[in-house]
């Protein structure tokens, strides 16, 4: 039997950024080129090197609710970047290769379903993309997606958060430290996904040992009892030792084995700021493990200073049990007594745009179907820097909604419609693929084609 | 005048031309004795004319390619300083090779210091086993080759009589594994390369030519004779870079062709878009190693004229071997050559055993109709090897947004066929792509008329890092101060251009570099907080590619 490679897009979009200074910027994966050329890794037999290609307004539709359009919230930049991500999911999925690592920028997990602008330098969530692609294209059922960045993958977890056959599990550094400020035990997904969510917050100075130990002890458990179909890293890289946003004390050797134990089908480059002293170790180590080779010859030049911690070992193994039992207990847990009785669960959320600096609020609600994992509505009110404030309304519909579910969500759409009060009404149907944005003022809709 | 000569490793071929018109052509063999074969057929295209006539002389030759694919050469060592990064049983170069302390990073910063006794140590084990040439390549040794030059003089000093090559002068791009073949090749080859440019010299000498003298090299591009001494790996390949070039002096211009070169054994394919041969984005392959020898993109498919053909579950099918000539002139099988004489496409051998040799395949049918499927056969298989071309081609990797975007599906207009067995099959080939077909006058000297208008190519890679206040140059290995806290871009083109200037002096082709491209020019800042402490620039110039002239397709058949 042929041996199947490891599949690469390297796109460091050398003319993209978001400002010269900003950590952002054209020479984010500059160094990264220079080491992987210069090592001849797209050159050894068991890599091969893709070119990405652009991802379907439809394709980010399929996720999001741009406001007021796709086209306004997204570049080509976000498109190649989540093509890229596509591309490879799709070559894994029809085993024409083993794995794949999309090394692109711009990253993604702080886009969140309602998108007015840009959260901690993204837009369009890669990895959500790469999801309702394959579950569009090949139904595909269950996901586990595993977010190895310092931040919190907030935007994931908004996506999948009523998701009950996407597992994201994120470890991050505490969010009491670091943007966004979110990633807590107690987020655990809501009514109809419990547990389908777990946060791991990390303490300062976390090191590869304390962080193999929760691997070993939850994550990889647990992904094991899940049997996902595929297993996604959201690679971020901004835990190692070095980088300038971060202050957790992984390594590239860490961040190697970590994905040499959790096999990830996918792994789409996050953050990671380090641009010289992680990126080019750390990706390179990751690609090695990946691709099934020998990367303890990979070592950064400044090793870093290990402090051993009793106490901070002992708050991680607390935070370990506390998981597991969450997890262990899921189904027996009475869910009213957390969410309440009444057939629709509602949150309100608060979102603050970092890059652009203004917030939105949100109601969001679930139906608790008894029959499939319920549509969503979202009422969305954002007042952007430019103009005055923006009010949507968003309807999602999962590929697996009931009938019932199906008509009372285009009731709602219809309703929403001649409600005054919108500026915008969209409908998400993923049973038909079907994506319909409403403009009050102009009275137009819009059916997105490609 | 002009004359371009390839050396092949059967036969030599020579033209003469004069403005855009073959005055005269020869093919003689190429014997072992290299000088008399060349005098030979500088003596057939020079019959009355006046060596003071020629302007230009530039050969194309296979010399090195079957010196390494025959390994005519004294055993080689390698030296590498790897450092951090893959693992070092990765490197396998099918020598003898030392791994040695020591570590520079990408912007060219030491990391780990030499350690001195360990390499001692080491070429002393190398002298033991018999060895007195190494090349010692370093990574990142592009960006800073201090470790390099350091290793050499201590060779030197201990060994004054063994050769040495240094990756930085050989290979000045990224990609150490590719680096060391380079540097592994030119080692082993500059000895006999030297002869067969003495031999050369010689030969003009002796008929009294006095005009400058090239060599073409595997990306199109030539060297004068002398200056090729320090790179013969680069002349590697150049028979086919001869041969889309000489087809590209013989199709219109600005059109996106297929050379399509059938020979007994193998097909050769090279692209020419828009006027321009197609390079191959990375080195080329030799004997199984890859090099960074920038060559044009040339793909070799296993079915010539002399093709085996067999029947195989009731089909016809095109075995890729050869087992010797065709039916039609005594060989043991039938072949395409058979099936293009049943068909008439061609007038060679003897065409009742060529049906007699179609028929031994016991198909149900006519020989006729057998020998129409089996040029569908091979015309199957050459279409799809051109589509798959293409299809790479736009797949090639991009690493910025506007090279993605401006990618583009380009299919060609013509399909020139050159070669035996090409008169029969290219309107095939021509129908199935939906091209014109162009079968070009003289194309049985296509590689010499491809020397012959070869332009000298130069090209500069300018890489300043204005923290470190250095910059190097790709091509020579060079690395300067800059000496200057206020480097602008402007300064870092000014720079460009000037050692592209040098360089072309150096080369002696300053007078015909004509116009200079920019192929890429970028900064890329460094941030230490949120200050900008310096920046790289990174710029390539470049001298126009292609060639000199078209040639007239008087006198086509
Ligand atoms: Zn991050
Ligand atoms: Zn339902």
């Amino acid at each position: 039997m042929k041996t199947l490679k490891t599949g690469l897009v390297f796109f460091p979009a050398f003319d993209w950024s978001i400002s010269p200074t900003h950590p952002e910027r054209e020479e984010r994966l500059l160094y990264t080129r220079d080491q992987l050329f210069e090592e001849g890794i797209m050159d050894l037999p068991e890599i091969e090197e893709f070119a990405p290609r652009l991802a379907l307004k439809k394709d980010v539709a399929r996720v999001h609710f741009c406001v007021p359009q796709v086209d306004y919230q997204v570049l080509k930049a976000h498109l190649i970047a989540a093509g890229a991500s596509i591309l490879l999911g799709e070559k894994v999925y029809r085993k024409e290769i083993k794995n794949g690592f999309a090394l692109v920028r711009p990253p993604g997990h702080h886009a969140m379903r309602v998108v007015h602008g840009n959260r901690g330098f993204c837009n369009i969530n890669n990895e959500a993309i790469v999801v309702e692609y394959l579950r569009h294209h090949y139904g595909i059922k269950k996901i586990a997606i595993i977010d190895t960045d310092v931040h919190h993958g907030d935007g994931t977890q908004d996506i999948f958060y009523h998701d009950p056959d996407v597992l994201y599990i994120s470890f991050h550094q505490d969010g009491r430290t670091i943007f966004p400020g979110t990633g807590f035990i107690p987020e655990l997904g809501g009514p109809t996904a419990f547990a389908r969510t777990l946060n791991i917050p990390l303490p300062l100075g976390t090191t590869d040992e304390e962080l193999h130990f929760i691997l070993d002890q939850l994550i990889l458990p647990v992904v094991q009892e899940f049997k996902p179909d595929f297993i996604i890293n959201s690679a971020g890289q901004d835990n190692h030792y070095t980088d300038p946003l971060g202050s957790i004390c992984m390594t590239a050797r860490g961040y190697a084995s970590l994905n040499e134990k959790l096999k990830p089908d996918l792994a789409v480059l996050e953050g990671g700021y380090a641009i010289e002293t992680a990126l080019p170790y750390v990706n390179m180590a990751i690609i090695l493990a990946m691709a099934g080779q020998d990367y303890s010859y990979v070592q950064e030049p400044q090793p870093p200073q290990i402090r051993k911690s009793t106490k901070r070992f002992n708050e991680i193994k607390e935070i370990v049990t506390q998981l597991k039992d969450i997890w262990r207990n899921k189904d027996k847990i009475n869910l009213n007594q957390i969410f309440g009785s009444e057939e629709y669960f509602q949150r309100k959320k608060s979102i603050y745009y970092d890059t652009d600096g203004f917030h939105e609020e949100q109601v969001e609600r679930v139906k608790r179907c008894k029959e499939c994992p319920g549509y969503i509505t979202i009422d969305s009110k954002a007042v952007h820097s430019w103009r005055d404030s923006v009010k949507v309304f968003c309807i999602t519909l999962p590929i697996t909604a009931c009938s019932s579910c199906q008509n009372e969500a285009y009731e709602n759409y219809s309703d929403a419609r001649n409600n005054r009060r919108y500026d915008y009404v969209y409908i998400q149907d993923k049973v038909k693929d079907v994506f319909i944005s409403y403009n009050r003022k102009t009275k137009q809709e819009l059916y997105l084609e490609d | 005048m002009l004359i371009g000569i390839d050396v092949g490793g059967t036969c030599t071929d020579a033209v003469l031309l004069r403005k855009d018109k073959v005055l005269a052509k020869a093919k003689v063999p190429t014997g072992e004795d290299l000088l008399g074969s060349l005098m030979k057929a500088l003596d057939k295209i020079m019959e009355g004319v006046q060596p003071a006539e020629i302007k230009r002389v530039v050969f194309s030759t296979t010399i090195i390619t079957n010196l390494i694919a025959e390994k005519k050469y004294e055993k080689v060592a390698v030296m590498i300083i790897p450092g951090p990064g893959i693992s070092h049983e990765k490197y396998n170069f099918k020598t003898e090779t030392v791994i040695v302390d020591g570590a520079v990073d990408y912007r060219g910063r030491e990391i780990i210091k030499l350690n001195e006794q360990e390499i001692k140590e080491k070429l002393f084990l190398l002298e033991q086993k018999g060895y007195h040439k190494l090349a010692v390549v370093g990574k990142f040794s592009n960006r800073n080759n201090l470790h390099e030059n350091q290793i050499e003089t201590l060779v030197r000093g201990l060994y004054p009589d063994w050769q040495v090559v240094l990756g930085h002068r050989v290979g000045g791009k990224l990609n150490l594994p590719r680096r060391v073949v380079n540097a592994y090749y030119t080692c082993a080859t500059q000895e006999k390369y030297s002869k067969f440019i003495n031999s050369v010299e010689e030969a003009l000498i002796k008929r009294g030519i006095g005009a400058d003298a090239y060599i073409l090299k595997a990306d199109g591009g030539t060297l004068p004779l002398r200056a090729s001494e320090k790179v013969p790996v680069e002349t590697i390949f150049s028979g086919p870079a001869a041969s889309t070039l000489g087809v590209q002096a013989l199709v219109p211009p600005g059109q996106t062709a297929v050379v399509v070169d059938i020979g007994g054994t193998t097909t050769d394919l090279a692209l020419i878009l828009s006027g321009e041969p197609l390079l191959s984005s990375k080195g080329v392959q030799v004997d199984e190693l890859l090099t960074q020898v920038r060559g044009l993109s040339v793909r070799s498919i296993p079915v010539g004229g002399d093709t085996a053909v067999e029947l195989s579950e009731g089909r016809i099918l095109i075995t890729g071997k050869r087992k010797g000539f065709p039916y039609c002139q005594g060989g043991p099988c039938p072949t395409p050559t058979d099936a293009l004489r049943v068909l008439n496409l061609i007038d060679l051998g003897d065409r009742d055993l060529a049906v007699k040799g179609i028929s031994t395949l016991g198909l149900n049918c006519s020989p006729q109709k057998a020998a129409e499927q089996i040029i569908d056969e091979v015309v199957k298989i050459i279409v799809t090897e051109i589509q798959r071309m293409f299809l790479e081609w736009e797949q090639e990797p991009a690493y910025r947004i506007w090279e993605l975007l401006q990618k583009r599906s380009v299919r060609p207009d013509i399909v020139a066929g050159v070669g035996g067995g090409a008169i029969g099959l290219v309107e095939h080939i021509a129908r199935e792509l939906n091209c014109k077909k162009l079968l070009p006058a003289h194309a049985e000297v296509a590689n010499a008329i491809g020397a012959a208008v070869a332009r000298p190519t130069v090209q500069l890679s300018l890489r300043a890092d204005t923290e470190r206040q250095v910059f190097t140059v790709e091509e020579t290995g060079y690395q300067g101060k800059l000496n200057n806290t206020k480097f602008s871009e402007k300064d870092a083109l000014d720079l460009a251009n000037e050692w592209l200037n040098r360089q072309a002096k150096s080369l002696g082709v300053l007078c015909e570099i004509g116009e200079v491209e920019i192929i890429r020019q970028e900064v890329f800042n460094m941030v230490r907080g949120w200050h900008t402490t310096g920046r790289i620039f990174d710029v390539v110039l470049q001298t126009k590619r292609g060639i000199l002239q078209y040639v007239e397709q008087g006198g086509s058949k």
